[in-house]
């Protein structure tokens, strides 16, 4: 993509890797200690019943 | 290294643990338990807290009811705004869980609008996905789509399917490769300061020059009082999904990877804590 041609690939790691890192870290500090709490949206589950 | 499709991954299940707790002033037949739950980050608040409904009703006298709306730390929140923007604005400095507080009566008019049924919110969602594919295309994918491809992004968001969002919403992500970009970023820039609730304008991803513009030359255009100059103290905190993204990140990649499931990216501009 003409976007990537004038940024570096060094740089482009910096600010890319700067974000996946932050995100891990968000959803460590937001979602770790918190998963015994309720979902808000239930994932429905959907059980395949055959005949045998 | 992680990749690009794994950002969009934890945009979407980014959750907010949250503890929903009955105003002090309503009336009820008993005491009302606080309820803790974990909120979607990208989805709306008066469509994710039907149980919260439930709870709290189960305790309330049922002529005391009216529209349910919440609070935190005196500021009314805003239902049409996504869930992960109120916190960021509002609370990101305080601890979690996010202490929100419940009300059914002194509905804020002022402050905001009424959430009668979930259609309201899907027409305000689809109006924002409308508005940004103006920007960014304009209006020439949503224009193509059905009638069903609509309902697909809505019932995506809805039922929490990334997939299914997904696979319609990459057609308003495509941009042709000799433009470089969209036409213009859908933005809005937020900030709990100034009389007005964001600030929305024209902005394109690459200079007239040919170079991408990044998130430091739209800050500098629309808030250039978020940067800081050589020698001084930061004092605000530039929030995309509760990450401080660095400002030469280019608004393209931002556009297409953190934006909001309305296509817009939303920013929060908020002080750094002090504590």
């Amino acid at each position: 993509q003409s976007m990537s041609l004038s940024v570096s690939p060094a740089q482009t790691t910096v600010w890319k890797r700067q974000i996946f890192d932050q995100l891990t870290e968000r959803n460590k500090r937001e979602m770790e200690n918190f998963t015994h709490y309720e979902q808000a949206i239930e994932q429905s589950v959907w059980v395949k019943k055959g005949t045998m | 290294m992680a990749d690009d499709k794994d950002v969009l991954r934890d945009v979407w299940f980014g959750r907010i643990p949250s503890c929903f707790t009955l105003n002090s002033d309503e009336v009820t037949e008993r005491e009302a338990e606080p309820y803790y739950l974990m909120l979607p980050r990208v989805s709306y608040l008066t469509l994710v807290t039907d149980k919260v409904k439930k709870h709290f009703l189960k305790a309330m006298r049922t002529d005391e009811v009216e529209e349910m709306w919440f609070e935190y730390e005196g500021t009314p929140l805003k239902w049409h705004y996504p869930i992960g923007v109120l916190f960021d604005l509002h609370a990101s400095a305080s601890a979690l869980p996010w202490s929100i507080i419940v009300h059914f009566k002194s509905f804020p008019d002022r402050d905001l609008l009424h959430c009668p049924t979930n259609s309201v919110i899907e027409a305000h969602f689809m109006s924002s996905i409308k508005e940004a594919d103006v920007l960014k295309h304009k209006s020439q994918v949503v224009n193509d789509m059905q009638k069903k491809d609509h309902k697909q992004l809505w019932m995506g968001l809805q039922n929490d399917k990334f997939d299914q969002f997904w696979a319609m919403n990459r057609k308003l992500m495509e941009y042709s490769t000799e433009e470089g970009g969209f036409r213009y970023i859908p933005f809005r820039i937020y900030q709990t300061t100034g009389d007005k609730p964001f600030i929305q304008k024209l902005f394109r991803p690459v200079s007239p020059q040919g170079n991408p513009h990044t998130l430091c030359d739209l800050l500098k255009e629309m808030y250039p009082a978020a940067l800081t100059n050589d020698g001084e103290q930061k004092r605000y905190q530039v929030l995309i999904h509760g990450i401080e993204p660095l400002l030469e990140t280019p608004l393209q990649w931002l556009s297409e990877h953190l934006s909001h499931p309305d296509n817009f990216l939303h920013i929060c501009i908020v002080p750094v804590p002090t504590d």
